[in-house]
């Protein structure tokens, strides 16, 4: 298995023969198209068939793969150097959008902020991240990231119905139904959510749609965790930086009734904190009832930081310029002593190297070893991204 | 598999060690009173045990992996679809003595529950903290948390807040070789591999769950509850989706078509309308003034198609009533016949109009009593066969019909089980929604968990699903 | 290996089970065992697979069979209607015949025999009541849950006229304990009959109304119960009962003795009646403000008979407040005879009731059956008063 950061050859492989094999079956295929992704050998590949013939081939002769789609959360896990990259823009339209059943079919490469300017349009959206940046929607499944709006519709899991997966050996395999409820089969489509790209490539996916709300507001608070006490089923409750936020949604009377049991007036519209844009960036997650102490813990470090806090979800994103591996790690074992983590998002090479990725592995990783064994035998599929090395 | 007579001595015996005498039956009255679950198959049962610790659970599978037992794990025994139903002689693991409900987090809402706490008990209990468990599968008074976990169970207020799967933050299961996992936590976003999913759903088959870390959901401060009565199925359908497109996503929609009314009203005298074609219950929650608002948008709606009376329930208790009425259809349905056979489809929510029709001519081609309730809001459509078993050739003509309407909704875009589970009752119908490679892809995953075939085998994936590896240098097989 | 008399449960009875589920939670054995066994889904299909020649009526069999409070709960949440208080009391009537033993030998003496004597009854109400003198009362209370015995002349026999011109006559049944064991509630019932305007008669060719021999597999002596009181009550428009358990069984004679459907279709609960004579308004309502009254509801009241509303009503009209202590109406345990035969469960479901009744907060739990009386007193103790709702009532519009 290869260790984060390093690239290089895995088993002797050669990149003359995928390139010329490549070249001489797919003629559709660009190569060297995929700007700024360093690679041995980059592609982007026109149907997820291509794309699990590119994995099929690189698993025989032992070259790495990574994936690529908005290049936004290639920091966890480790930047990895593979020998192949995938880079998913050759896979990136809508396939099939249902607004009466509210599902859509869309290409993994197919970035976030085009799938909802798409279901705007039809008053309905995917509730994915709202600050995607080139994000797409197979890489924020991937990367196993969630919108702010989780408090009230739960994580971007929840809404993964349908996934076709392009696998480390080779083979695109359907998982789930394009139905929202299905107790048919094991949920391997909600197993990628998350799963870095170590099982397989997101050729497209089906996912569960909301309408958008009728109306929407936000209000300021002073003191967030009380806010949130106040209100039902808010869209989001967020702190940044000492100031808090509550998101709403609902009819004009909801929203009113809501915003009166807080006592602060709504502002029209989801008006969120800038993104956070440090070169260190963590994620600290915490059951919630944990997250005030998380908070305060941060802002006692001694560099500064700005933070977004996501109250009753315990999860929390912290930037700074630079780090201090010792508070860090002291906090990573505070998160993981409250059942929780410390994740590194993204930091320098030698931070990585220092602190680690993940931090303490999960217990279950002879059965993750298994599953990754299962679905990338050959071990080459961003090798090492996984707690555990895996 | 051995001697059965030596064999079983052993397993006796072996148990006896881990559990004790009083909760291990081996009498044959006992073992046959378990071969059977709320389902329509029945299956040989090796020796019962009632596991109190998550250790007497892991020695009781070291047991019988040693001696070569399958092992198959029983809640309440609700299941429709054959999942706690042995092929083989096998021990079951029952469940229900382990039901506890503990560090119960009202600020983070959240509860380590047993897998035997019934799943209405569980919301009963945390009541007085104002939080439920979401999941509301209709047979909630009876099921058991854990068999939840095992189907993905659903339940009319999954609608808006999803199946069971949305809430299992973390489970502690024991895996076919006596091991205990837990997968997941209270904490957001566990780092690796998302096992919580692959658990879910399961059906017995990877690990036996021993305790689950539930999500709860905070009682809402005010309800309204609707029951709606139209002329033609179109207009409670067409409402359905209005009322999504208008922006709003009520707590539940259910609907029910006129055979299923006049059988609910002539048993529970809800005040359902008998002459409607299709009757909608809907219900939303939210602050006071919220909730008014949504249903007056509600009640618009379906007066702009056609809706004939609109009742709008004055207080709890009327509320009551409305919802009695929707979760008798069993009751009111075994009022027609001795027996019935209730249906799992799932499909694409705008294909429910269609796939209904189908349904009636397949009943009636069949020649059976066909009455209908169903989950509007996600598609998940539940016919309701109602039949005498003891008339000949009728459990046939029954079986006969339940696969031309699963063959029916996996046409119009659905799957084969919305929330019941395939078990063994539709395991041999995989293949028509899921191909050779999609198939081996799931037999991967749990043989991840349990490569032996000790947990519940014969189970949701049909044989010789493992099959596919690609060999070697067959890269030109793989092409454009 | 299957039936061998004619009371054995109707195929066509156990068929109708179609194994759903809905009345596990409802049934006390399987809410206290988790076990399908001590469930009436298991029991149904033990009792099918004896009607099917698959299973012996052997120890096991009986085990799993007597260890049923034959609460009849799971009839009343059954979708698919099954008799299942039928079915058990045929089953038991064929393990009397197939399983004879010393034990049941003496209880068919104790439910078929003395308890239709009421000499013998009267005997040991005398030897009871003269404990109670000799300073062992509070002993014999906790042990027994009996009230303070008062002794006095019973009811049988005798008739009592209201004031005035009677509206019209109706029987009581005396009962074989009531008379000795809960004199008041006799009292509070003629009482109440008779300012609404009635009649009472107490027919004295009646009898133990065979509840307890029924439910105890004593067949031939519940049906020779039945047809002695068929016969007794045979001129009357409405029997009114103040014991659930015997209600319950005597709205069941169809099932034991030609003639038995007419009378119960003439017989009516104590609160049954009582109630709807308050509603027509010929018995008084009086104003709020008694207190709390924790409301306890008999099996045989509630399940098999399917009387909830009117004990409530009842004590609502006699100025209390009824507080419900269990949506779901489990047993208290007491069971006829199961208190005997099965203490230890009967004790754990005795003291969860106690539990619930204590959580109310009410000083007074009103029950409607002499059994579920004692079983109150015995896991309650002096801490709350056990009454009647009849005797509620009465104490509190007698003149």
């Amino acid at each position: 298995m290869l260790r984060p950061g390093t690239g290089g050859v895995c088993r002797g492989g050669s990149v003359t023969s995928i390139r010329a094999a490549t070249a001489r079956m797919f003629e559709r295929m660009r190569p060297d198209d995929a700007g700024s992704v360093e690679a041995e050998f980059v592609t982007a590949p026109q149907t997820i068939e291509d794309a699990a013939a590119v994995i099929a081939h690189a698993a025989d002769v032992g070259l790495s793969v990574g994936f690529h789609g908005g290049g936004t959360h290639q920091g966890l896990g480790g930047r990895l150097r593979t020998d192949v990259a995938i880079v998913t823009t050759g896979l990136s339209g809508v396939i099939d959008y249902q607004p009466e059943d509210l599902t859509v079919v869309v290409d993994g490469g197919m970035p976030i902020a085009e799938l909802e300017a798409v279901l705007d349009e039809r008053g309905q959206t995917a509730v994915l991240p709202e600050q995607p940046g080139a994000a797409t929607v197979g890489g924020t499944i991937a990367a196993g990231a969630s919108p702010f709006r989780r408090l009230r519709y739960g994580p971007t899991r929840d809404r993964v119905l349908q996934v076709t997966l392009a696998t480390g050996y080779g083979q695109v395999v359907t998982a789930g139904g394009r139905v929202v409820k299905n107790s048919t089969g094991y949920d391997l489509a909600r197993l990628c959510a998350g799963s870095l790209g170590s099982i397989g490539l997101i050729g497209s996916v089906c996912l569960k749609l909301w309408p958008n709300p009728v109306e929407t507001a936000t209000v300021a608070v002073d003191d967030a965790a009380a806010a949130h006490e106040e209100v039902y089923r808010p869209f989001a409750v967020l702190e940044a930086d000492g100031q808090g936020y509550v998101y709403l949604g609902g009819t004009p009377q909801e929203i009113q009734a809501q915003a009166g049991a807080i006592g602060r007036p709504a502002l029209p519209g989801l008006r969120w904190p800038d993104p956070v844009g440090s070169p260190v960036q963590v994620s600290v997650r915490v059951p919630p009832r944990d997250l005030a102490a998380a908070i305060a813990l941060v802002r006692s470090w001694r560099s500064p930081i700005t933070y977004r806090a996501q109250i009753g979800v315990g999860e929390m994103t912290v930037g700074m310029d630079e780090a201090d591996v010792d508070e860090l790690r002291h906090a990573r074992a505070w998160a993981e002593s409250r059942g929780g983590a410390l994740v590194l998002l993204d930091g320098g090479g030698d931070l990585y190297a220092s602190l680690g990725a993940w931090g303490t592995p999960p217990p279950s990783q002879s059965i993750q070893r298994r599953i990754k064994e299962a679905f990338d035998p050959a071990g080459v599929l961003n090798p090492g991204k996984l707690p555990g090395g895996l | 598999m051995g001697a059965p007579y030596s064999r079983s001595m052993d397993l006796i015996a072996e148990l006896q060690d881990v559990v004790g005498p009083d909760r291990l039956r081996h009498h044959p009255l006992d073992l046959h009173v378990f071969s059977r679950d709320a389902g329509v198959t029945a299956g040989p049962v090796a020796a019962v045990v009632f596991p109190e610790t998550t250790d007497e659970v892991a020695g009781c599978i070291r047991v019988a992996a040693r001696l070569g037992v399958p092992v198959v794990t029983r809640g309440a025994g609700t299941g429709l679809a054959g999942g706690a139903v042995p092929t083989e002689p096998s021990l079951l693991i029952v469940m229900t003595k382990m039901d506890a409900v503990e560090s119960v987090d009202t600020v983070g809402r959240t509860a380590w529950v047993g897998p035997g706490v019934i799943n209405l008990d569980l919301s009963r209990r945390l009541d007085h903290l104002g939080l439920h468990f979401a999941p509301d599968p209709s047979s909630q008074q009876s099921c058991t948390v854990g068999g939840n976990v095992g189907t993905n169970a659903g339940g009319p207020h999954c609608l808006a807040d999803g199946t069971t799967t949305a809430h299992v933050l973390a489970v502690e299961i024991v895996t076919a070789d006596g091991e205990v996992t837990v997968v997941g936590g209270e904490a957001p976003d566990p780092i690796g591999l998302d096992l919580r999913a692959v658990v879910v759903g399961s059906e017995g088959t990877i690990g036996v769950v021993t305790r689950i870390l539930v999500r709860l959901t905070e009682n809402p401060p005010s309800v309204r509850t609707l029951l709606v009565a139209f002329p033609d199925i179109a207009g409670a359908a067409g409402t359905v989706s209005d009322i999504i497109a208008a922006g709003v996503v009520p707590a539940a929609l259910e609907m029910m078509d006129n055979p299923m009314v006049r059988a609910v009203e002539n048993y529970v005298h809800a005040g359902y309308p008998v002459d409607a074609a299709a009757v909608l219950l809907a219900e939303v929650v939210g602050f006071a003034d919220g909730v008014t608002a949504e249903a007056e948008l509600i009640e618009g709606i379906a007066r702009r198609r056609g809706a004939t009376d609109v009742r709008i329930a004055a207080d709890d208790e009327e509320r009551e009533l409305i919802w009695k009425g929707r979760k008798s259809a069993f009751g009111a349905v075994a009022q027609n016949a001795p027996d019935y056979y209730l249906h799992d489809t799932v499909v694409p929510r705008t294909k429910l109009v269609d796939v209904l029709t189908a349904v009636y001519e397949i009943g009636e081609r069949h020649g059976l009593t066909l009455l209908n309730v169903f989950h509007a809001g996600d598609g998940n459509l539940h016919p309701l066969v109602s039949f005498d078993a003891e008339k000949p050739g009728m459990t046939e003509r029954v079986v006969a019909a339940a696969k031309e309407m699963v063959e029916v909704s996996v046409d119009a875009g659905g799957t084969l089980s919305g929330e019941h589970g395939i078990g063994l009752e539709k395991r041999d119908l995989m293949g028509s929604v899921f191909s050779d490679i999609d198939l081996d892809a799931q037999a991967r995953l749990r043989d991840a968990f349990d490569s032996s075939g000790l947990l519940n085998p014969d189970k949701v994936l049909p044989e010789g699903s493992r099959c596919f590896d690609r060999a070697p240098g067959a890269f030109a097989a793989v092409g454009p | 290996m299957t039936w061998v008399t004619d009371w054995a449960p109707d195929r066509a009875d156990i068929n109708r089970c179609v194994a759903c589920g809905l009345c596990l939670p409802y049934c006390p054995t399987f809410r206290l065992t988790g076990d399908e066994a001590a469930s009436p889904r298991g029991r149904l299909a033990a009792m099918a697979a004896v009607a099917d020649g698959i299973a012996a009526v052997d120890d096991r069999f009986e085990e799993m069979m007597g260890f049923c409070l034959q609460c009849r709960a799971c009839e009343a949440v059954c979708p698919s209607m099954v008799p299942f208080g039928k079915a058990m009391e045929g089953t038991r009537a064929e393990l009397s015949a197939q399983r004879p033993s010393p034990q049941r030998v003496s209880r068919r003496w104790v439910f078929g025999r003395f308890i239709a004597m009421r000499w013998l009854v009267e005997l040991a109400t005398l030897f009871l009541a003269g404990l109670q003198r000799m300073g062992l009362g509070g002993l014999v209370s906790r042990a027994s849950g009996l009230r303070p015995i008062r002794l006095q002349s019973g009811t049988l026999g005798r008739s009592w006229d209201p004031e005035g011109p009677p509206r019209g006559t109706v029987a009581i049944l005396s009962g074989c304990v009531m008379d000795q064991w809960f004199p008041g509630v006799h009292e509070a019932l003629i009482g109440s009959l008779r300012m609404a305007g009635f009649r009472v008669e107490a027919p004295a060719g009646q009898g133990c109304c065979g509840a307890l021999a029924a439910h105890d597999g004593a067949a031939p002596d519940a049906a020779r119960m039945a047809e002695t009181n068929v016969a007794a009550f045979a001129r009357y428009d409405w029997v009114v009962v103040d014991a659930a358990g015997c209600g319950a069984h005597m709205k069941d004679y169809g099932h034991w003795v030609d003639g038995g459907e007419d009378l119960a279709a003439r017989v009516v609960d104590a609160t049954e009646l009582l109630a709807r004579l308050v509603d027509e308004g010929a018995l008084p309502v009086l104003e709020d403000g008694r207190g709390p009254v924790a409301m306890q509801d008999p099996c045989h009241l509630r399940h098999a008979q399917r009387i909830g509303a009117e004990p409530r009503r009842l004590v609502g009209a006699a100025g209390y407040q009824p507080v419900e202590i269990d949506p779901q109406a489990l047993c208290c345990g007491a069971a006829g005879s199961y208190s005997l035969l099965h203490p230890e469960t009967s004790a754990q479901l005795g003291r969860m009731k106690a539990d619930q009744v204590r959580a109310s907060g009410a000083t007074v739990v009103a029950s409607a059956n002499p059994g579920c009386d004692m079983q109150l007193r015995r896991h309650l103790g002096d801490e709350v008063r056990v009454a009647h709702p009849v005797e509620l009532y009465w104490e509190a519009v007698a003149p």
